[in-house]
C-alpha cells in the first residue's frame, strides 16, 4: 500500500478481538480493545483494498454468528447488516465462521463456516449467499466434525483457482472461479481411518502459499500417525506437505521436525521457499518437551531448522492455533504467533529473536498482520 | 374465531439495540411458536438472535412463559393467554 506507515495486528480470541497498533519498527505496540466483548472470535480480516477495512467473526454461541467490520483501522467496530446464514429450507444451521478473505471484487468477501461451507458477499459483508458448488457438494454430508468442529477454515483464491481447506474434509480445488470443487487430497494421509490415502475426509489444518509461486503450495495436516499399528500401517510424516502443481498433488516435507503435527503454516512474504510451522505433541497438542519453538525451511521443506531464541526454555505447554500465525510483508519481516494462554508473540527477522509483546491476553484463536 | 390473546415478551438487555431500544414487546399469538413468527415478520434483526436458520429457538437459550420452562411443559407449542408474559434468556454456562 502506498504510503503505509503503520502495521496492524488483529487478534480474535476468546473474549473479543483486539487491534495492536505500531509503527514500522514495530518497537511498542499499542492495544486497543476487546471489540465484541466477551464473544470468540476465530476468523480476523484486514482488507487492504482501498481504504483499510478491517473485520471479525464474532461467534456468540447464545444469541448466533454475526460479521464486525470496522471503517477506522480498529478504533470500533459495528455489525454488519447481516451474517452468513443457510438458506430456510437448507436444514443446516450455522455454528461457527473459521475464514474470512477477500474476494474478486473491491468488496467481495469469501467466508468459511462450521459445518464447512463457504459463503460469499459482494457488499463488504452486509448480505451474503451460499455457495453451492462445494457448500452442497456430493461430499458435504460425508464429511466428519474434527475436535474443532466440521470448519471451513482455508480459502486461498489465485485468479480462477480457489483452494479450500476443510477439518475434516481435505483440500478441495476449483479452477471455475468457485462454481465447482474437487478433492485434490493425492498423496494426503489421514491417520484416522483404515485407508491411510482416501480421496478426502482428511484432517487438513491449514494451507499457505506465496502470491507469487501460485503453483506452490504448503499444507500442515494432521500428523502424529508414525505409530500407529492397526489397519493400514503406520504413516509417518503425513503431517507437512507441498505440492508444486497447483494442490493436484502433494508429497512430505515432514522429515527433519520433531514432531509432524501441528497447526499453523505460514510461507515467508518475500521468498517461496522459506516456510514455517509450529511442531506440537499430537497427544497433547503443545510444545514438545515443553519448550516451544517455530522451525524454518529455507528450501522448500528439505531441511529444518529451530528457532527458539527469547522463547520460554521450559514448563510451557501452550497450543498455537491454525490461525494464530502471520508475518508482515516488510523487509525484515516480523511473525506474530498468539497462544492458548493468552500471549502474543513476535519474531523479529523472520523468527530470529523473540519477544512477548502481551501477555496476559484472552486465550488467542487467530492473528492477522497488514502494514497500512 | 377469537383474537388471539396478547401478551409481553421480555427483551434480555444484550439484545435491546436489535428492537430500538425496546426492553418489552406486545405480541398477540396463541403459542410461543406463533409469538416467535410474530417477531420474525415484526423484528427480524432480534429473531436472528433468538432463533437459527432452520427456525428453532438457538441451543443456548431458555424460553419461560411466567415462570415456567417451556421445555417442562409443551415447548414452544406452549399455548398463551392474555398478559402472559414470554421471557427468553441465555442458559447459565460458559466461561
Amino acid at each position: 500500500m502506498k504510503g503505509a506507515d503503520r502495521v496492524i495486528l488483529t487478534i480474535g480470541t476468546k473474549k473479543g478481538v483486539f487491534v495492536a497498533e505500531a509503527a514500522k519498527p514495530r518497537r511498542k505496540f499499542e492495544l486497543r480493545g476487546p471489540f465484541g466483548p466477551g464473544v470468540p472470535v476465530y476468523s480476523t480480516l484486514i482488507d487492504t483494498r482501498g481504504t483499510p477495512r478491517l473485520y471479525a467473526s464474532s461467534c456468540n454461541p447464545f444469541f448466533g454468528m454475526k460479521v464486525l467490520r470496522s471503517t477506522n483501522v480498529g478504533k470500533g467496530f459495528e455489525e454488519t447488516k447481516s451474517g452468513p446464514a443457510f438458506p430456510k429450507d437448507d436444514g443446516r444451521a450455522l455454528i461457527n465462521i473459521w475464514s474470512l478473505e477477500p474476494g474478486g471484487g473491491k468488496k467481495e468477501l469469501w467466508c468459511g463456516v462450521e459445518p464447512a461451507s463457504l459463503f460469499r458477499s459482494r457488499d463488504g459483508g452486509d448480505s451474503w449467499e451460499m455457495v453451492p458448488g462445494i457448500s452442497n457438494h456430493e461430499h458435504a454430508r460425508k464429511w466428519q466434525p474434527g475436535n474443532g468442529g466440521l470448519c471451513m477454515h482455508t480459502i486461498i483464491r489465485d485468479g480462477n483457482r480457489v483452494h479450500l481447506g476443510i477439518s475434516t474434509g481435505g483440500h478441495y480445488l476449483s479452477e471455475d472461479g468457485g462454481d465447482t470443487f474437487k478433492a485434490s487430497n493425492q498423496g494426503v494421509g489421514a491417520g484416522f481411518a483404515p485407508d491411510p490415502y482416501p480421496e478426502f475426509g482428511q484432517c487438513v489444518h491449514k494451507i499457505a502459499r506465496h502470491e507469487d509461486a501460485p503453483g506452490r503450495l504448503y499444507m500442515q495436516n494432521h500428523g502424529g500417525w508414525a505409530d500407529w499399528t492397526g489397519p493400514g500401517g503406520p504413516r509417518p510424516d503425513i503431517g507437512v506437505l507441498r505440492s508444486d502443481d497447483h494442490g493436484r498433488s502433494w508429497r512430505s516435507i515432514a522429515s527433519g521436525l520433531p514432531s509432524d503435527f501441528g497447526f499453523p503454516i505460514v510461507v515467508h512474504p518475500h521468498d517461496a521457499d522459506t516456510v514455517y510451522v509450529v511442531p506440537l505433541e499430537p497427544a497433547t497438542r503443545s510444545c514438545p518437551g515443553g519448550a516451544p519453538a517455530v522451525w524454518r525451511s529455507e528450501n522448500g521443506g528439505d531441511s529444518w531448522s529451530r528457532l527458539a531464541r527469547g522463547l520460554p526454555k521450559k514448563q510451557s505447554y501452550f497450543t498455537i492455533l491454525r490461525d494464530a500465525m502471520d508475518i508482515d510483508h516488510l523487509t525484515a519481516p516480523s511473525l506474530y504467533f498468539g497462544t492458548t494462554t493468552g500471549q502474543l508473540w513476535i519474531g523479529r527477522e523472520g523468527g530470529e529473536k523473540w519477544e512477548c509483546v502481551f501477555d496476559s491476553l484472552p486465550p488467542i484463536h487467530n492473528v492477522k498482520v497488514a502494514v497500512v | 374465531m377469537c383474537p388471539a390473546p396478547t401478551g409481553t415478551v421480555h427483551v434480555y438487555g444484550q439484545l435491546r439495540e436489535y428492537c430500538a431500544g425496546a426492553s418489552q414487546l406486545s405480541v398477540s399469538a396463541r403459542t410461543v411458536r406463533a409469538a416467535l413468527e410474530d417477531l420474525e415478520r415484526s423484528q427480524s434483526a432480534l429473531y436472528r438472535n433468538l432463533c437459527d436458520e432452520t427456525g428453532k429457538v438457538r441451543r443456548h437459550l431458555n424460553v419461560f412463559v411466567n415462570t415456567d420452562n417451556v421445555r417442562d411443559l409443551d415447548g414452544i407449542d406452549t399455548t398463551l393467554t392474555a398478559g402472559d408474559v414470554v421471557t427468553i434468556l441465555p442458559a447459565v454456562s460458559g466461561g
